[in-house]
């Protein structure tokens, strides 16, 4: 028994001592917020006039994609004609851009023909010719009435990407799928409005992307009567090399995230999945981009700005002060009413914290994670619950020592029903925190996180170092000769002391 | 003080609860009545994150961030957020979109400060989605609490808990709405923190009372009210020192900080906090309790105890006080309980101002 406590005890030192000069050397800081440090902020101005939900749309969507995991605290704001982002922490403005991207909408168009890429420099030509059938006809371009816009690179350039035109395009995010062959594609038959959820999905052994359309014309109807003639690969989606079906591409920003081919004549709204040997971190991408592709105003990036902390250095100085000053005499207060208890308080303090900063030190690095005036916030208060983590059991300590127990029985036996209120107490935390997790978006999911790991770390602090401490400390003889240095009353001492 | 302290440092029970409960639910009902009514009558002073504003962008080189704060306080603008833009443009913005206001805002700026280069409507930062999804999460939140809590406890603790939880996020959110102090999204932080720091404090006290009543209630000697008095003594001291640890790094920050050093924008949230805090732990002590006893008091069980010691009482006209020495941990094997408490000292003990002597105890069982 008393080994497992040693060995809890310098594993939890040790792990400690690792992971901070692991984070040391590594190079990692947590990742301070807009308020605290400032960061880049990118306007962006929609191209034709927009209404105030059209651009409040964009701002979630914004939102959603320079925010993948929630806790990077953009701001992001609608503006007059547009929509303002601020992204924390990002120095390199080219950076911002590409994170902030300015997408246009996603379109759904039927592979006509695969190019062998190109090789050497192309004349480039301009588009001719119209095809008014619906859908058109890929015969069109083969026999020559349609030609579609080509650049230097033999691929039609982004200014000539219109919904209606027949299209030349790669792929550039799946390179090793696609191989970069060009594809012809035929005009957009639908639009990413008719998505309504876009999931990677573990299925048959490999990752895929299972797609759900919305209801009706501009849904389900419009990929189901393409996809009934990809399936016959009739001249409005032919079969293309390799297959006896069609595929239809899935375009964003002139490139094609995916060209699935299609294996059914028809589907159900739920039940499309694009499946294709991804990776996993493909899949999710490729999710990501269908799932938010689609703004519902093309916006352009106007410029991108240097912004400094909202706060102001000074406040932060004045709070990093003053927070420093109010943990100085929180130790002070402890040490005084614990004694060599309140030291080991303060040490398993001081544990939970380094463990806590070496954990949000990687993920700001890693994820992106934002340290925010709320985060820290949130930090202060979780101290004073961990604290209350010692303080539970000391007073179980000192209540079992009133009851008649010498020290050291005390300790054998107050240890469980302390730890057990401490755990009780800690997994509402923790429900709540979970749910705040999954549930919200902003800045109220980066205070869930931060609740999570400082309540998660408490508990890990008190299990293996806290109880194993104090479970060593009693054998020693100070601990039973002079229980008054731990804080702790003598049994003796406190009954005279009243009489 | 220092007596009740000492005492309380000494495990006895120098406070009556039950008789504060009467004074404290008056005062609570005070502030709740008075927090509700000004949330409707007075609304909440929301910033510029929830509401959106003006923002001006003006060229002024030179110009540090604390000087143009001090420009605008003179027009009490001092909540307005100020960045500075590439290092020589001020991006002020304020949550005032009256558009005489804003131009005449813009004129003084363009005096004071120099030339505003752009001026716009912008929209709120915390969009009405994060605040749906919020609200959302924690309507399920409080219904897996209270799950959660009938299954670890009991249900009627799970209700006095998120009774107490409410009445510390309203209050807090009352004294904002009285006062009219600028709600930003680091005040609504400081409500979550408040709200799991509240039901946190209130899960310790109840486990404490928990278990005091596992102990001693099969004694069927005592009633629930005054079990519910000792645990609530037995965890008094705790409560103190967890809410003075927990409190003194935010007082610091609002004293230090924000008065001495002069942070204003550290006195929003270190104000939520604190008070948070403060409720937080009250309400764990006065008004969980007292809602857990009052529905505790009506199981047919304790009412019956209720009148057979009422009933002793009137007998022989004395009062009585819980013995502390009932408390002392029944160890859990229950054949050492039927052969004696032997590990027991069989220590007097003299209680202060009580003139009962210890009754000899009763080896029955339940």
């Amino acid at each position: 028994m008393q080994r497992r406590q040693t060995l809890f005890f310098i594993g939890i030192l040790l792990v400690t001592l690792v992971l901070v000069v692991l984070t040391t050397l590594w190079g990692n800081k947590p990742l301070l917020g807009l308020d605290l440090q400032g960061g880049v902020s990118v306007r962006l101005t929609a191209v034709e006039p927009a209404d105030d939900e059209m651009l409040d749309q964009a701002v979630e969507i914004i939102r959603a994609r320079v925010d993948g995991l929630g806790v990077a605290e953009p701001e992001i704001s609608r503006t007059e004609q547009g929509v303002m982002v601020s992204l924390p922490g990002v120095d390199d403005q080219a950076r911002a851009l590409e994170l902030v991207g300015t997408t246009a909408e996603l379109r759904f168009r039927p592979v006509c023909d695969t190019l062998p890429p190109l090789i050497g420099e192309a004349e480039p030509t301009p588009s001719s010719g119209e095809s008014n059938l619906v859908p058109a006809s890929c015969l069109s371009v083969s026999n020559g009435d349609v030609i579609p816009a080509t650049g230097v690179d033999g691929l039609t350039p982004p200014e000539e990407d219109k919904a209606e035109n027949f299209v030349i395009l790669t792929d550039e995010r799946t390179t090793d799928v696609f191989s970069e062959r060009r594809l012809l594609l035929g005009p957009s038959i639908l639009t990413g409005d008719g998505l309504s959820g876009a999931d990677a999905d573990f299925v048959d052994f490999e990752w895929g992307i299972s797609v759900t359309m919305k209801d009706g014309e501009q849904g389900i109807d419009a990929f189901n009567a393409i996809a009934s003639e990809c399936f016959s690969s009739s001249i409005f989606c032919p079969a293309q090399a390799g297959s006896v079906r069609g595929q239809i591409a899935l375009v964003l920003d002139s490139q094609v995230i995916t060209a699935p081919v299609i294996n059914a004549p028809a589907f159900e709204k739920d039940s499309i999945l694009i499946s294709g040997a991804y990776e996993k971190q493909q899949a999710e991408d490729v999710a990501l981009a269908l799932r938010y592709g689609a703004l519902p105003v093309e916006l352009v990036a106007e410029n991108t700005q240097l912004v400094s902390a909202t706060i102001g250095e000074d406040s932060l100085e004045a709070g990093l002060t003053a927070g420093i000053i109010g943990l100085a005499i929180v130790a002070l207060f402890i040490l005084f009413y614990y004694r060599l208890l309140g030291l080991i308080a303060l040490t398993s303090l001081a544990i939970s914290g380094s463990l806590l900063w070496a954990i949000i030190s990687h993920l700001g690095t890693q994820s992106g994670l934002a340290l925010t005036l709320a985060g820290i916030t949130g930090i202060i208060v979780a101290i004073g619950v961990s604290v209350d983590s010692n303080v539970v059991y000391f007073e179980h300590l000192k209540e079992d020592i009133r009851d008649g127990r010498t020290a050291r029985s005390a300790v054998d036996r107050a240890f469980k029903p302390a730890f057990s209120t401490i755990v009780k107490a800690n997994t509402a935390s923790l429900i709540g925190a979970g749910l705040l997790w999954w549930l919200t978006v902003g800045a109220v999911r980066g205070f869930a996180l931060y609740l999570g790991l400082a309540t998660i770390l408490d508990l890990v602090a008190t299990y293996f170092f806290m109880g194993p401490a104090i479970k060593l400390f009693s054998k020693t003889k100070t601990f039973a000769n002079k229980p008054e240095r731990f804080g702790l009353p003598s049994v003796g001492a406190l009954l005279g002391d009243e009489q | 003080m220092i007596r009740t302290l000492r005492l309380l440092y000494s495990g006895e029970t120098p406070v009556d609860y039950p008789k504060w409960w009467k004074r404290t639910i008056l005062i609570s009902a005070l502030l709740l009545v008075a927090s509700v009514s000004s949330f409707f009558v007075r609304g909440l002073n929301l910033g510029i994150d929830f509401e959106g504003g003006t923002s001006y962008e003006v060229k002024a080189p030179g110009i540090s961030v604390a000087e143009a704060r001090e420009v605008l306080s003179s027009i009490g603008l001092e909540e307005a957020r100020i960045q500075l833009v590439d290092e020589e443009v001020l991006r002020i913005r304020s949550d005032i979109s009256d558009p005489s206001r804003t131009s005449e805002i813009r004129d003084y700026l363009n005096i004071e400060l120099g030339q505003v280069e752009t001026f716009e409507q912008v929209g709120p930062t915390w969009g009405s989605e994060v605040t749906n999804k919020a609200v959302r999460a924690l309507i399920v939140f409080f219904a897996t609490v209270a799950v959660y809590i009938t299954v670890r406890l009991e249900w009627k603790m799970a209700l006095g808990a998120l009774a107490a939880v409410s009445h510390d996020i309203l209050i807090s959110i009352g004294i904002y709405s009285i006062f009219q102090l600028e709600i930003t999204p680091a005040t609504i932080i400081a409500f979550l923190t408040i709200m799991g720091y509240s039901l946190y404090d209130t899960i310790v006290v109840y486990d404490k009372v928990r278990e005091i009543v596992g102990r001693l209630g099969a004694t069927d000697r005592y009633k629930y009210i005054e079990l519910m008095n000792l645990a609530l003594n037995r965890v008094t001291m705790r409560s103190i020192n967890t809410s003075i640890t927990s409190a003194i790094p935010v007082l610091s920050l609002l004293l230090i900080g924000s008065l001495l050093l002069g942070a204003t924008t550290l006195q929003e949230f270190s104000v939520a906090l604190l008070v948070g805090i403060v409720i937080g732990s009250y309400s764990s002590l006065f008004i969980a309790s007292f809602l857990v006893s009052l529905l505790k008091t009506r199981e047919p069980r304790w009412r019956e105890i209720n009148e057979k010691i009422s009933r002793k009482e009137n007998e022989n006209g004395s009062t009585r006080n819980v013995d502390l020495k009932d408390a002392v941990q029944i160890d859990s094997k229950p054949v050492e309980r039927t052969s004696g408490p032997a590990k027991r000292k069989p220590t007097q003990v003299h209680r202060p101002g009580g003139g009962v002597p210890p009754r000899p105890r009763k080896k029955r069982r339940k």
